[in-house]
């Protein structure tokens, strides 16, 4: 069944990192040529105009444009946090559903397998190919960074990799409401709103100290950015949190999967 | 070890409100072919997707050979095939896929019954799942049921969709099985396509078990048509008060279930022109049920 599920899941798992890659493919050939001293010159004065909270929100009080480096600090981060975020929420929301929603689960159940082992199957899969999106993107942009230029190598290895802390909860809690879900119809739209709603949260929580209670509800709190540029290390609180979210919610969806009706 | 694979105890499943089953109790006895017989609606598909754990049963009890069914059990899945009435599977897949993949799930060797029996039904293994048509696909499901010998095999409506020859097959196959001593619950909506093949039979209406007895004591119970020709045929309507299957003229056809001396005793008194008694068809009997 593993052997299956990774065949069926690959494509996406294809598709979605080769969106990153492109788009950094894109941004590490156009930098040079955008970073040439005029445009730092106006690139500063232009962040000037910024409020310093819009600044922090997107860690660019904290990071330079002024290297292809700087931009992965800041924005690049955030695009590759927002696919991870969106891909392992889809996957969850649709690696078990899909089998219910396309009626393949009464064949599935008449097979000498336990509910559980299909939920375990299912996660390994989704959990491998949210890690494998993240390491090959790391691996990537750590091969491109290498060809463009000097760069912090510990803190960019450390920044790579905590898409992988957002990732997993956004399995695992979209996993559990498949749970309650019978259609894969509505999924795309779900896990688009789950993503949003959780990202501006945390934009929000930075934006304004009166609403800073906001990142509490937040999964992108999780990839604390912030932390690992400015002490080159991981929030180990943020790493507890993480895993204790995915395992509470997968634990969560072994126990309703078990009692589904799955007709 | 028990005298029954299959033993289902005042099942009653609700869907919030609404009804799937009311009250069905059935014994299916080692070796046997059952006929689980009702019109669409009736529960058929509902009680056996009970037994094979897909819906929670609202109350009741189901046993397995003696054991309370565990549908979590993989030892016990693994004696259980089941051919649902409509199949679905993946569809990227090639019918060849569909049977490593199946045979993947067990730990014996499978592979000698699976090709004998994609033989029998002319199986192309290389043809995609998306491309065949309701027939070869009921063809490929009757395959991934039979193909690890089960002890117990469920086949919900298995014949639609095959052509005669396909059926005849399917029925040659099921009673090949049956002699090596497979049980089967061959549940259907139509009666005759189960009176060669099933020794008991059980009759679901409304979610409820309403007749179950061997085949042979229902094709006895009594049923016949009785065709009276008779100047007096209204005091005879009246003095039988017989359901009236047909009437023309002078004549009229009953469903007759009254003891044949009994009827004659009655008839004695009348002039009668004409008297006959014929075996009730099937499709008759199944009406009268769920009049």
């Amino acid at each position: 069944m593993l052997k299956r599920e990774f065949k069926v899941n690959l494509k996406s798992f294809i598709i979605w990192t080769s969106v990153l890659i492109i788009m950094f493919i894109f941004v590490f050939s156009i930098y040079p040529f955008i970073v040439v001293d005029d445009n730092i010159k106006n690139f500063d004065e232009m962040m000037k105009v910024f409020p310093p909270e819009m600044l922090k929100a997107f860690n660019m009080d904290i990071t330079s444009m002024n290297t292809v480096y700087g931009w992965l600090k800041s924005e690049g981060f955030m695009f590759v946090l927002l696919v991870v975020g969106f891909y392992s929420s889809f996957m969850g929301f649709n690696i078990l559903l899909k089998e219910e929603d396309e009626k393949t689960i009464e064949y599935l159940e008449s097979l000498p397998i336990k509910r559980s082992n299909i939920v375990t199957n299912k996660i390994i899969v989704g959990i491998t190919y949210i890690i494998l999106m993240v390491l090959t993107l790391s691996v990537f942009n750590y091969i491109c960074l290498c060809l463009s230029g000097d760069f912090n190598h510990k803190q960019y290895l450390l920044l790579s990799i905590t898409p992988i802390f957002i990732g997993l909860p956004f399995f695992a809690i979209s996993l559990f409401i498949s749970t309650f879900l019978r259609k894969t119809k509505k999924t795309m739209g779900i896990s688009l709103g789950l993503v949003f709603i959780f990202y501006i949260l945390n934009i929000l929580s930075e934006l304004a100290k009166d609403v800073e209670i906001l990142k509490y509800f937040s999964i992108y709190t999780l990839a604390d950015i912030r932390h690992v540029i400015t002490k080159v290390s991981i929030n180990p609180v943020c790493v507890i949190i993480s895993i204790l979210i995915t395992v509470l919610f997968i634990g969560g969806t072994y126990i309703k999967y078990n009692k589904k009706e799955l007709v | 070890m028990s005298k029954y694979i299959l033993e289902i105890k005042k099942l009653k499943k609700y869907y919030g409100k609404s009804r799937g089953v009311e009250d069905v109790s059935l014994k299916l006895e080692k070796g046997n072919i059952y006929g689980f017989i009702g019109p669409n609606g009736a529960g058929k598909s509902t009680t056996i997707r009970t037994v094979m754990g897909l819906v929670n049963k609202t109350s009741g009890e189901i046993y397995f050979d003696g054991e309370i069914l565990d549908t979590s059990d993989i030892n016990t899945k693994s004696k259980i095939g089941y051919l649902p009435s409509e199949i679905n599977l993946y569809d990227d897949m090639t019918v060849k896929g569909i049977f490593d993949y199946h045979e993947s799930f067990y730990d014996k060797d499978i592979s000698e019954r699976r090709n004998e029996l994609v033989k029998l039904l002319k199986i192309n293994e290389d043809m995609k799942l998306e491309d065949l048509s309701l027939g070869n696909l009921k063809k490929v499901g009757i395959v991934l049921a039979l193909m690890h010998e089960p002890e117990l095999l469920i086949l919900d409506e298995p014949t639609s969709g095959l052509d005669p020859i396909m059926q005849s097959t399917l029925h040659d196959i099921l009673l090949q099985e049956n002699k090596k001593g497979m049980t089967i619950l061959y549940s259907s909506h139509v009666l005759s396509e189960v009176s060669s093949l099933c020794k008991d039979i059980g009759f679901i209406k409304d979610g409820v078990i309403i007749k179950e007895d061997s085949m042979e004591n229902i094709m006895k119970d009594n049923y016949t048509y009785l065709t009276i020709s008779s100047k007096d045929i209204n005091k005879i309507k009246k003095d039988l008060k017989l359901e009236i299957k047909s009437e023309n003229d002078n004549e009229v056809k009953f469903i007759n279930n009254m003891d044949i001396n009994e009827l004659l005793n009655k008839l004695n008194k009348y002039k009668i022109d004409k008297l006959l008694i014929e075996t009730i068809s099937l499709e008759d009997l199944f009406n009268k049920y769920y009049k």
